[in-house]
């Protein structure tokens, strides 16, 4: 395809004056064109999606030589009495004179497994012993009790609290909102629940904008009339509903600079579709958001991050979820994302001019060739022919690199003519 | 030669070509024709707009003498500004005595004292009668009344503020230094170096202070000094600072009489101008050197400098006693810092050594060849050259090619067949040279020196083997020290190369970045922005890859030099480690009890804030739990179970998991700890109704 476009180049160039202010315009077909194409990428999506929703894949059935550890969303009333059984576990040991112990489920990444047949990452059944009277443990075992104390609490009276409402309850003791973080993923798996069954949420972070209509909280929601910052996800999953869409595909975006872009251009009413950020990495309202959208609306997702290693790192926590909660990988992982850009080899395919691009620094050029060596990387061979030519160019661009061309080239050109020719990985 | 003229022009030319991108070269040519006759009236009209030239004197040849260029240059030699100058001066001098005390292996003993001179003093010394000032408007310093008026507006501002912050109780700070009203005025000093060291014989003495470059320590081998200026340098600046001539007395251990020479230097000829040369008597037998320079220099400036170096010095040449003064007309400001003599052992005097191969270039073949006494090649190759051995010769001669035979004289070699026989010495593999003719300090006296000087709470030394770039041998010895008094938090970098410290310039040295950068403090439980740690490099070289004009720090790019200093620094630390970790379980040890008993309130509460809120929800909401569950919360709700109880409770356990972590501490460190001692046991069968034990201090006797 590259060939062809470089025959004809020197045509185009003669052409007419409009065409080499936005270069490679001229190759675009009218948008039903487009539209048809894209029309049959979701036919085959939702075939796919029907087909393989008679059979869904789960981990007990693939009878795997390790065990392996996976959560499901519990009821509020089963939290509270699995909490309630453990701490009175933990009373009668202390009255006994015997301190008391956590058993955690590690989230090393020594645990971890990469299954192939799910495309996702889960974790293995290793367990570390928390106790009380050791001094490496004692600070982690105590605050440990006070999280199960504060998420006895929210159960008891039924409401939902956010992480940092969490840590500024005893400040004192966790120090610093990572501690209270890491430990409340701990209880998560010591609990055998998800985390938003903990009634537990992040601050809002992802945005959507497009042809969707939810219902949050009983509020029927049109991600149309949203206005340009379109409608923030909200943090807890159990209160969304009625999803219904006439989008064809849906757009996942790394940036928020290029998510305001598409936005604001009304890049859905061109070609039908749904428009999510989480501005960085996926928090895991998002990521539950996504996979709602994928399993309820059978759309084909398409990914548009920048090019280098942490765009790449970005989509395979959308893909196969992160090492940190692989525990729920099953209700966080959005199988079967398609890598639409910005490519490396779309740096020199639309000639991004040098000076947009920048030289990736030695932690970058680690991190490509760590990605490489990953397995859900290896799947896709694709994937690593784009990752080698990133990390042996040594180049590095964001999307923004395409504004070059003009703030608009992402919408009008780029966007249209990749769809157009079906180049995603 | 690049004129002002053809500068100014040249600007002109671009300034006239606008749309010369297309093609510079014609252009740009053209115009520089042009030049040349100058006929262009809009170049001659601005060449003339700026003042007239005498472009006749930058056409006269000239020759500098060395003295002169040195003269010119001085910031190549360290003596940039006079702060500096009176630095690169003591420790020019400093070098240079104990270079000469360690060549007849003598413990030196080193007496360096700065006076500081007035002005009026200096003029008395130089003849200059004190002149007042009449006209005060011309000097710098005059405060005009607007700026007293302003000044005394500000003054008078600060006190406000002052008197209002007391009124209001906040903390007030210190008077405001009021900076002192920066005189351009030159401060001059008489320094004086002593030493116990060789001496000088009577007739050299004028050459060896007064002609630029000629020295004792050219040669391959590892030295002091830098450039070879050494004293010389300062006799120079002495003599562009304050006029006044180098005094030299020098005693040899065989005469019995002293030295004394006056004497300045002719900068123009390189030739010294002696003013007193004379043979004095000897009357305390007395060897070694003592001379003494007025210059002008900057104490209060470099006065840290200055006691850093000393007191590096003292660091890495811990067999040396200083004394070092500084006296002035205040007497507070004075200083008198004694560095005492740790050990005599000192470190072999470096010996010359032979060049390595692969480390000549071709000027340096042919004067190896002017300079040999061997007549023929096989014989040059294999004793003017280290690693070349007698076989090793041979293969060399016959690799050169046809033209070349071992029996060839080698005096006779053309300047073709030189370059062959260089093409061959960079292409061949040759042995890399020993570090037999290196002289590093030695792990116990760097050792020594850190304990002596930093008084640390532990300390690693390491000393690596003989390594090689570029056909130079080097050793890099390192230290590490934690803890000490006068160092402060985070990393402190001693740099030395050939066993003087290095000062200035630190942050791209190589000793620095590898410290900062690739050295993972953690790793080794060193916490590097609070501990207090020293890092002591020394590397010995005959070459040691300076960078930068004033020599004062090695660059980084040498990657031979820098993975051999982060070896040294990490088997340093390593040793550390395990001391530290030892540390830190003892302090563990101890506070095992304390950081436990810390969160047995936080955590009880927690546990029993939750059975009270069950069984309070049990009573409303009759849930059912299990018997023994259900006893429980009964107690809870009976008070028969109290946040106390659950406290004591956990209190006792955590004692009892003290108790036994002791006991296994102990059991585990007490006996490596304590050390062992021999007991002996006499046979069964004796006839005594006792059994000895004997040590050797004492006899246990057991009777039956």
């Amino acid at each position: 395809m590259a060939d062809k476009r470089k025959r004809r180049r020197p045509v185009d160039d003669s052409d007419s004056e409009s065409d080499s202010k936005l270069p490679f315009k001229s190759k675009l077909k009218p948008d039903s064109t487009i539209l048809q194409t894209l029309k049959t990428l979701k036919d085959s999506a939702t075939a796919a999606a029907s087909s393989s929703a008679t059979k869904p894949l789960t981990l007990s059935d693939l009878n795997l030589s390790t065990a392996c550890r996976e959560v499901t969303d519990l009821s509020l009333s089963s939290v509270q009495s699995s909490i309630e059984s453990l701490i009175l576990s933990f009373a009668h040991s202390i009255l006994a004179g015997n301190g008391f112990s956590f058993s955690v489920p590690s989230r090393s990444s020594a645990n971890q497994l990469y299954v192939p047949e799910l495309d996702r990452i889960v974790l293995k059944d290793k367990t570390a012993v928390r106790p009380f009277a050791n001094v490496s443990t004692v600070r982690k075992a105590t605050i440990t009790t006070r999280i199960l104390q504060l998420i006895h609490q929210l159960c008891l009276k039924s409401i939902h609290v956010t992480k940092r409402d969490l840590f500024y309850t005893d400040v004192k003791l966790f120090q610093d909102q990572t501690q209270s973080d890491a430990v409340l993923d701990d209880v998560s798996c010591i609990l055998g629940c998800t985390r938003s069954s903990l009634n537990v949420v992040a601050a809002e972070k992802g945005v959507v904008v497009g042809r969707l209509i939810f219902s949050d909280n009983g509020d029927m929601i049109d991600c149309t009339k949203m206005g340009m910052g379109g409608k923030a996800i909200p943090p807890n999953i159990d209160r969304v509903g009625d999803m219904q869409s006439d989008a064809l595909f849906i757009l996942l975006v790394e940036k928020d600079a290029a998510y305001m872009r598409l936005a604001e251009d009304r890049f859905y009413n061109r070609f039908p579709c749904i428009i999510v950020t989480a501005k960085g990495q996926p928090d895991v309202a998002t990521r539950l958001f996504m996979r709602k959208m994928k399993t309820e609306l059978k759309l084909p997702v398409i990914a548009l991050v920048d090019s280098d290693p942490y765009g790449l790192k970005i989509l395979s926590v959308y893909g196969c979820g992160s090492k940190n909660m692989s525990y729920d990988s099953a209700n966080l992982t959005t199988p079967d994302i398609k890598w639409l850009g910005i490519r490396p080899s779309d740096l020199d395919k639309y000639k991004i001019p040098e000076q947009c691009r920048l030289p990736m620094t030695e932690q970058d050029i680690k991190t490509g060739k760590d990605l490489l060596e990953e397995d859900f990387v290896k799947k896709n061979p694709g994937w690593v022919e784009e990752l080698s030519l990133m990390v042996k160019s040594k180049q590095k661009a964001e999307i923004q690199a395409l504004s070059s061309f003009g703030f608009q080239y992402l919408t009008e050109v780029y966007l249209p003519l990749k769809l157009q020719q079906k180049d995603w990985l | 030669m690049d004129t002002p003229t053809s500068r100014m022009t040249r600007s002109a030319a671009k300034k006239d070509s606008p749309d010369s991108g297309k093609k510079p070269p014609f252009h740009s040519k053209q115009k520089m024709d042009t030049e040349g006759s100058s006929d262009s009236p809009a170049e001659t009209k601005k060449a003339k707009s700026k003042t007239p030239r005498k472009p006749k004197s930058a056409h006269v040849l000239k020759q500098k003498s060395p003295a002169e260029f040195f003269a010119d240059n001085k910031n190549i030699a360290g003596f940039d500004n006079p702060g500096k100058s009176l630095y690169t001066t003591v420790r020019e001098l400093v070098e240079n005595s104990l270079d000469s005390a360690e060549s007849i292996s003598e413990l030196p003993v080193v007496e360096i004292t700065i006076e500081d001179i007035g002005r009026s003093k200096f003029n008395s010394m130089i003849g200059l009668a004190d002149h007042e000032r009449v006209d005060e408007e011309l000097y710098d310093d005059f405060e005009s009344a607007k700026a007293r008026e302003k000044r005394l507006a500000k003054e008078a501002r600060h006190q406000e503020i002052q008197a209002k912050n007391a009124s209001v109780g906040k903390k007030v700070k210190g008077p405001m230094a009021t900076k002192p009203t920066k005189s351009r005025e030159a401060s001059y000093y008489r320094v004086t170096c002593k030493d116990n060291g060789r001496g000088m014989p009577h007739d050299d003495i004028p050459n060896m202070f007064g002609r630029v470059l000629s020295g004792t320590k050219y040669g391959l081998k590892q030295t002091r000094g830098k450039f070879g200026l050494g004293a010389k340098m300062a006799l120079i600046w002495s003599k562009m600072s304050t006029g006044l001539p180098i005094e030299i007395s020098s005693s040899m251990k065989s005469q019995n009489y002293t030295s004394f020479c006056r004497l300045d230097i002719d900068i123009h000829r390189n030739i010294p101008h002696i003013h007193v040369h004379e043979k004095r008597e000897n009357m305390d037998i007395w060897h070694g050197a003592e001379i003494q320079i007025v210059i002008e220099g900057n104490w209060t400036t470099y006065r840290s400098k200055i006691l850093h170096y000393m007191r590096q010095m003292a660091v890495i040449t811990p067999y040396a006693q200083f004394l070092f003064k500084f006296l002035s007309d205040t007497p507070e400001k004075n200083v008198t810092v004694r560095f005492a003599r740790r050990t005599d052992i000192m470190p072999p005097i470096p010996v010359e050594t032979k060049y390595h191969p692969s480390a000549v270039d071709l000027l340096l073949i042919k004067r190896l060849i002017a300079e040999t006494s061997k007549q023929n090649l096989f014989q040059f190759l294999q004793h003017e050259f280290v690693n070349v051995g007698k076989s090793y010769a041979e293969r060399l001669i016959g690799e050169m090619g046809p033209d070349f035979s071992p029996k060839m004289p080698v005096k006779s070699l053309t300047a073709q067949q030189i370059v062959r026989i260089h093409q061959l010495f960079r292409q061949a593999k040759f042995d890399d040279p020993s570090g037999n003719c290196l002289s590093p300090a030695g792990e116990y006296n760097l050792r020594l020196g850190i304990i002596k000087e930093l008084h640390p709470d532990m300390v690693a030394t390491y000393s690596g083997s003989a390594q090689v770039f570029e056909g130079h041998p080097f050793i890099v010895e390192a230290g590490v020290s934690v803890g000490g008094k006068d160092v402060k938090q985070g990393l402190n970098i001693f740099r030395f190369a050939n066993r003087i410290p290095l000062l200035f310039e630190q942050g791209a040295d190589v000793v620095t970045r590898t410290a900062i950068k690739r050295i993972n403090w953690n790793n080794y439980k060193i916490n590097q922005t609070q501990d207090k740690i020293g890092v002591f490099v020394s590397i010995v070289s005959t070459k040691i890859p300076f960078k930068g004009t004033g020599k004062e720090y090695i660059g980084d790019d040498i990657s031979e030099i820098a993975s051999a200093v982060k070896t040294a620094i990490q088997q340093c630390c390593a040793q550390l480690k395990s001391k530290i970790v030892k540390r830190i379980q003892a302090r563990e040890q101890q506070e095992r009890k304390r950081s436990l008993n810390k969160y047995i309130p936080n955590a009880t509460g927690a546990i029993y804030d939750m059975l009270k809120d069950m069984s309070q929800s049990r009573a409303s909401k009759k849930k059912r739990y299990e018997d023994k569950d259900a006893d429980l919360l009964n107690q809870v709700s009976a008070h028969l179970v109290t946040k106390e109880t659950l406290k004591e409770k956990l209190t006792q356990h955590v004692e009892q998991v003290d108790y036994e972590m002791a006991l296994e501490y102990a059991t585990q460190t007490g006996v490596k700890e304590e050390p062992r001692e021999d007991v002996y046991i006499p046979p069964l069968e004796a006839i005594n109704k006792f059994n000895d034990f004997c040590s050797p201090y004492f006899v246990f006797r057991l009777f039956h």
